[in-house]
């Protein structure tokens, strides 16, 4: 009886493994299964990639954990992570949700957390703990609707968007700067992720006489809805959300089945503009075998001015804090600042493609302060 | 062995358990009461209720928006999680509990889908698809229970008060009554369960647990989302469930103790882990169909071998008042398709009568027993019970009013012992189980096969089966008893044993419908003889006119009487 006593606890006492006193911990708390696997596992290798960049003198320890894309996971993820050695700041989920639940408690064990998770709400919540990489929902969803009028002419905007929290929080501010330009979509329905058939709301808002479709949905059905609107021959521009810019998505389509369609988005790697950024997507596909995209990007972006803080003396997670905060950083996809409620970035993109690469091209960068005046 | 595993839980938490341990032992905890829950319902009662996430996800909304919106403390979001869970659940259970097998599978699933749409396109008070964030921790009477081992301890100080009740709830009537119900529902109709009430009574106790389990799980990670309304949830406690062993509280606690911990136990592996924990789950069901408290019973009965069971003192049951008149039907019609099975019967069972019933394969004897014993519902006709009208009653309802009915192939509950099947004939007469038990012992003395009390009805054999279930009728001490080929299989001497207590049961003032294709048997037993063929009555008299009437001789027994022969 001791023995099975002894053996029943230490099976449940069996994990995790500490890290060594000396060594700084940054765990990658990312969503690899589930809904969002294939944004969460961009995020998890831009993560990784930047903590090879070891600063001398610092061990750097790093244990990757599949949070799914339930909130309960995510928080035992970061309870798990906080017990793990000396922690200097957690890569976190991409998914709202799973943000949202882990806020209270990361401020509770004081760990900044690094995003780039685009639900504005997070950095809504006056924790002084997170740290957004990714231009939230009022900067892309600006820069999308100021893309439709602006650029493209167009004042009869059809809306189709997700059911989910990322689609309502898009639709939401897409809602916003399309008044904000004097400009009223014709058309707006949700539509649920797990919808088979796109064509029945497609059909709908073509009904409803649009000059050109506006999609913000997830990286399946955004493919989805183009193989669909291609098949029946619509010739509407479509500016579709951040999962368009996507390799991952662009290889679900023939390059014919994406001429004239545009995409918002933080940067687009594979688009180059650099030789630092093409040296970022050599080494991403020498590490991973895949294309990087802007989750990866951002998410490289944020780990390294964590290590930067590092190298420049940061060994708490407070301090860390305190130098994600206060500095500015000159990342591969933009400049990098808080606007005291932890969002570091604040420009986006247009990217379109041509109709004859997966490849998009750079269309138009909307910078700050040209979007805070919005 | 459940004191070890409790107590191993707690010198775990209380020693070894990182502020990580402690966050998944908590967790562990919710997942386990709100498995209990589903224990009731899908252990006990058979019911695969695919609404038990939806309701955790109900009452984790409730705690939700009153906790972040209306800044309402534990003692007033706990209860009312409870409290809405149930609510909803009484009316869509009426609604789909008549449903059978996968048809309410897949209505209590709609639930789940309804309730999430509602948590997705309700912003306003479910804030939409962000859910809302915020939720407070639990405050009870002004103390914020910190999170670690003061939030475990609440979590699993509830877990074993909802264990213990669940636990009681199991042993005690009803749970026993879910039981013959998951095993039968025929047969636990007749013996006077309202199947319906049951129903109703385990879905409803399954929403409550799922609602204090859904409040705990907000409290806990703070903020609530429509994750908590989706598949995974309900499938985690299916799981749960049936590796912890169906129907067992302590089943769900075992089980939700190591489906929490297994993949934490192989995160190192990042996305592989989902493959290890897939086959640890595949391993664990093929080497424990029954469950994993199963496999430990198995192994202490293999080791200590089995633990002797404490029989009641038999207690007679308590006779209800004979009354004037026994069953009475007049010009009982039923049809199946284009065939009519009975067309027309009309018969009386008198108090202290033996009536026989005899015809051909297919003359529509068992149909009348059906439709006497409300098993079927009659095209038209009347039925009279006691002097009061019961025609279209069902069965629980006839059972309550009187009438006990056997079945033709023995309807005995695999897995239990004799004494809880004939106990079960009682869940609907008396207080308690135990009172039930001491009844049933009566009745099984009486058969004289009390010293089968303790065995399994597994492996019974014909005869003894027969008997057990005569037993399940006596001991309800019906007014009128209607038996479907009693003596079916048995020895000449077994025969002649039947008889004897079937003429004592009479003299008590019972009226007996008795259905025999053993003329030897039941023509001296009778008092009275109806022969059916083709569903209609060929013959009604005293039995010594069977073998003279040459229509029955013709149609059942083959023979034509002398009188009639040739010369």
């Amino acid at each position: 009886m001791r023995r099975a006593l002894s053996l029943l606890i230490g099976l449940l006492a069996g994990v995790p493994i500490a890290a060594r006193a000396d060594t700084l911990s940054f765990p990658v708390l990312v969503p690899l299964t589930g809904f969002l696997s294939l944004e969460g596992t961009s995020q998890r290798n831009g993560a990784v990639l930047a903590l090879k960049q070891t600063p001398a003198g610092i061990t750097v320890a790093s244990e990757v954990v599949d949070t799914g894309t339930s909130p309960e996971a995510a928080v035992t993820a970061l309870e798990r992570a906080a017990g793990s050695g000396t922690v200097g700041a957690v890569a976190a989920s991409m998914l709202g949700t799973q943000m949202l639940a882990m806020l209270p408690l990361a401020q509770e064990l004081k760990l900044p957390l690094v995003t780039v998770s685009g639900t504005a709400s997070i950095t809504e919540q006056g924790n002084p703990w997170v740290f957004r990489f990714f231009p939230g929902d009022a900067v892309t969803k600006s820069a999308h609707a100021r893309y439709v009028v602006e650029e493209l002419g167009k004042r009869r905007p059809a809306v189709i968007y997700q059911t989910t929290a990322y689609g309502q929080s898009g639709k939401t501010h897409l809602d916003a700067a399309f008044k904000a330009l004097g400009v009223t979509p014709v058309f707006e329905e949700g539509v649920d992720p797990a919808a088979k058939d796109l064509l029945p709301v497609l059909t709908k808002a073509l009904a409803a006489g649009p000059d050109v479709l506006v999609l913000h949905l997830h990286s399946g059905p955004t493919a989805l809805l183009l193989r669909q609107a291609a098949s029946s021959g619509v010739t509407l521009p479509i500016v579709a959300g951040s999962a368009m810019h996507q390799p991952s998505t662009a290889a679900l389509l023939e390059p014919s089945e994406l001429k004239g369609v545009c995409a918002e988005t933080a940067a687009s790697p594979v688009s180059g503009g650099s030789a630092e950024m093409q040296a970022f997507t050599d080494s991403y596909r020498a590490a991973f075998g895949k294309e990087p995209d802007a989750f990866a990007l951002g998410q490289y972006d944020g780990m390294t001015m964590v290590l930067e803080a590092v190298k420049a003396g940061a060994r708490s997670p407070d301090a860390i804090r305190k130098a994600l905060s206060a500095e500015a950083f000159q990342g591969l996809a933009m400049t990098y600042k808080s606007d005291g409620k932890g969002n570091m970035a604040h420009s986006a993109v247009i990217v379109c493609y041509d109709g004859t690469s997966r490849v998009p091209k750079l269309a138009k960068r909307y910078d700050d302060p040209t979007l805070a005046a919005q | 062995m459940c004191v070890a595993g409790a107590l191993a839980l707690l010198v775990y938490a209380l020693t070894t358990a990182s502020p990580y341990g402690l966050r998944v032992l908590t967790v562990a905890g919710v997942y386990a009461l709100a498995t209990f829950g589903f224990q009731i319902v899908f252990g006990l009662g058979g019911a695969l209720s695919l609404a038990q996430g939806a309701f955790f996800g109900l009452g984790a909304y409730v705690t939700g928006i009153l906790g972040s919106r209306y800044g309402l403390g534990f003692e007033a979001t706990f209860p009312l999680s409870l409290l809405v869970p149930v609510v909803v659940a009484a009316p869509v259970g009426l609604a789909v509990l008549r449903l059978e097998s996968h048809y309410f599978a897949l209505a209590t699933l709609g639930i789940a889908q309804v309730l999430h749409l509602l948590a997705v396109n309700v912003p306003e008070l479910t804030g939409g698809a962000n859910g809302l964030a915020g939720v407070p921790g639990v405050v009870l009477f002004g103390w914020a229970v910190p999170r670690g081992l003061p939030m475990a301890a609440l979590v699993w100080g509830l877990v074993a008060l909802g264990g213990l009740a669940g636990w009681r709830l199991t042993r005690g009537r009803l749970g026993r009554s879910l039981t013959t119900l998951r095993d039968d529902p025929l047969a636990a109709a007749t013996l006077g369960l309202d199947v319906g009430r049951l129903r109703l009574t385990a879905f409803a106790v399954s929403a409550l647990f799922a609602g204090a389990a859904g409040a705990l799980a907000v409290h806990t990670q703070r903020v609530v989302s429509p994750e908590v309304l989706e598949f995974p949830v309900m499938v985690s406690i299916l799981t749960i469930a049936v590796v912890g062993g169906r129907g067992r509280m302590a089943g769900a606690v075992l089980g939700a103790v190591l489906l929490l911990h297994l993949p934490e136990w192989f995160r190192f592996l990042e996305r592989g882990y989902l493959v290890v924990y897939g086959a640890a789950l595949l391993l664990t069901v093929v080497l424990a169909p029954d469950g994993l408290t199963g496999l430990l019973d198995r192994a202490a009965v293999r080791l200590f071998g089995p633990r002797p069971r404490r029989l009641p003192d038999p207690r007679e049951p308590p006779r209800p008042p004979t009354p004037a008149e026994g069953l009475t039907v007049a010009g009982l019609e039923k049809s199946f398709g284009g065939v009519r099975a009975v067309d027309g019967v009309s018969l009386a069972l008198r108090p202290g009568g033996i009536t026989g019933l005899i015809g051909p394969n297919g003359s529509g004897k068992t149909t009348v027993i059906n439709l006497l014993s409300g098993l079927e519902q009659p095209d038209s006709g009347r039925v009279r019970l006691g002097g009061r009208d019961v025609t279209g009653a069902p069965a629980d309802r006839l059972a309550r009013a009187g009438l006990a009915r056997s079945f033709q192939a023995a309807a005995l509950p695999g897995g239990t012992s004799v004494l809880e099947a004939v106990a079960a004939a009682r869940l609907a007469l008396d207080p308690d189980a135990a009172t039930a038990e001491a009844h049933a012992l009566w009745a099984l003395e009486r058969l004289g096969v009390g010293e089968l009390a303790g065995r399994s009805c597994d492996g019974l054999p014909a005869a003894l089966r027969r008997r057990v279930e005569l037993a399940r009728s006596l001991v309800r001490r019906p007014a009128v008893l209607l038996l479907d080929e009693p003596a079916a299989g048995l020895t000449d001497g077994e025969k002649a044993e039947l008889a004897t207590l079937l003429r004592a049961l009479a003299r008590e003032g019972m009226a007996i419908l008795l259905v025999e294709h053993d003329m030897g048997f039941l023509l001296p037993l009778a008092g009275r003889v109806v022969c059916l063929d083709r569903g209609r009555t060929l013959y009604d008299g005293p039995p010594d006119g069977v073998r003279r009437d040459p229509a029955v001789a013709a149609a059942y027994l083959g023979t034509v009487p002398p009188a009639e022969r040739p010369a």
